[in-house]
């Protein structure tokens, strides 16, 4: 009896636990949710614009790594721009036009998802330059329309 | 009673006839020209460096237009109003095409249109009146040679349905006095060096940097004591970083880092240079010489 009320208890506990874990994850809300995501992305870019500006070596292995992440960063960012996500108590830089144009919005992430799939699928130095000079552009073009200016 | 009102009926004419004299446009003569011979090559390399396609662009739903030819009408919103700028290429009827050379200096230098009205400072000639006259006349036959497209320009749509034309658009004339706007060409630097001169003249004439990453005083000037020292964007969504301590605030390494993020942007994750208008200038500067971009960027790291 007694070890059943512990373990019951224990269930309790975890049970309460997990959920406090996924309100918690909840209560970051879609802004910081995509801000995390854009945090990786530029991390993940960053590491491939060293091997551009031959800051670091070329290596497949690390290529497709970052670009797999980064790919998989913006799908996952695309979804967190719901409807009544244009503003919150944090602070955020994207555009009221996203929600205006979300057509197109969702057609930009997804050129920069398709652009860094390919970067992920080179494995030739020869191929690189154009790679993440098309990823780029994507980058650029989304942030173009979709994104405030920062201080 | 009667005369005091008098007075002051009159006192109040007499300044607003002198407001009205005061805010008369100032164009040069043709006399002050000196002869020249144009450079076409160089002419586009500063219709690039001022960006003048950014906004000389046609609209956006204009789906007829040829994006690559100034014949304008791209909306250009800000606080003080809605701007259209007008065709630039040499179409006769609507673009600038038979313009004599001393119309164009004092279009892009002095802000005064060829019938004698000033233009909005949306257009910055506050700061194109830095260049010299011989890039102004290159850009002006680098234009020439442009297909002339025919498209009627837009009138601007100010706050309050205010009327841009008389008296708002003479009223002009007392803003240029306000904001101290004097039409003075760049002065060498004798202190420093070649590199960083050019990159100053870029800078601050054609590129018209200052124009957003300089905050604005009360007259809506440029406040030059807080020179490049950035501030909200002038379209009002946002914010316009400064440009002053680069290096100290760890945004570039070196003039070379600099220079190479206004080539690549965010091809390679310089991210900070696709929003708010930076873009297009983005663009711009990669399609100039190397030399411009590494005398630009010397400039820009020296500011503090």
């Amino acid at each position: 009896m007694f070890f059943r009320l512990v373990s019951s208890s224990r269930t309790a506990i975890i049970g309460a636990v997990a959920v406090i874990g996924v309100t918690g994850a909840a209560f970051a809300g879609p802004i910081e949710d995509r801000q995390a995501n854009m945090k990786n992305v530029g991390k993940a870019m960053g590491a491939l614009a060293a091997i551009a500006k031959k800051e670091a070596p070329f290596d497949a292995a690390v290529v497709n790594t970052n670009a797999t992440t980064l790919a998989e960063n913006v799908k996952e960012a695309k979804a967190h721009f719901p409807d009544g996500s244009e503003t919150g108590d944090k602070e955020t830089w994207a555009k009221a036009e996203i929600w205006q144009n979300k057509a197109d919005f969702d057609t930009k992430a997804d050129k920069s998802v398709d652009a860094a799939m390919k970067m992920a699928a080179v494995t030739d130095e020869a191929d690189f330059g154009a790679a993440l000079g098309a990823l780029g552009a994507t980058c650029k073009a989304c942030h173009e329309d979709y994104r405030r200016p920062k201080q | 009673m009667k005369q005091i009102l008098a007075a002051v009926v009159m006192a109040g004419g007499l300044a607003a006839a002198a407001g009205w004299v005061i805010a008369a446009p100032d164009p040069l003569p043709a006399s002050a020209l000196k002869a020249h011979t144009a450079n076409i090559e160089n002419g586009k390399r500063l219709y690039t460096a001022a960006g003048c396609l950014s906004c000389h662009l046609p609209a956006k739903d204009n789906k007829q237009a040829d994006m690559s030819l100034p014949s304008g009408g791209r909306v250009l919103k800000t606080p003080a109003g809605a701007f259209y700028p007008p065709n630039i290429t040499p179409d006769t009827e609507t673009g600038i095409g038979g313009w004599t050379d001393i119309q164009f200096i004092n279009a892009v230098k002095r802000g005064i249109s060829p019938d004698g009205r000033h233009y909005l400072p949306a257009f910055p000639y506050t700061s194109y009146s830095k260049m010299s006259d011989a890039d102004v006349l290159d850009i002006k036959a680098y234009l020439d040679t442009l297909k002339p497209v025919e498209a009627e320009n837009r009138a601007a749509e100010l706050p309050l349905g205010l009327p841009v034309e008389t008296p708002m658009r003479r009223g002009l004339g007392i803003w240029k006095i306000a904001a101290g706007f004097d039409p003075v060409e760049f002065v060498r630097d004798a202190s420093k060096d070649d590199v960083w001169n050019k990159g100053a003249y870029l800078v601050q004439g054609p590129g018209h940097c200052a124009e957003c990453h300089t905050p604005r005083d009360w007259a809506m000037a440029m406040d030059t004591s807080r020179w490049m020292a950035g501030g909200p964007h002038p379209e009002g969504d946002g914010k316009v970083p400064s440009l002053r301590d680069l290096k100290s605030r760890g945004r570039f390494k070196d003039a070379g880092d600099l220079a190479t993020a206004l080539e690549f942007g965010e091809t390679l994750g310089y991210d900070k240079m696709s929003s708010g208008g930076m873009a297009a200038v983005q663009t711009n500067m990669s399609k100039l010489p190397a030399e411009d971009r590494t005398a630009i960027a010397t400039y820009l790291m020296s500011l503090q």
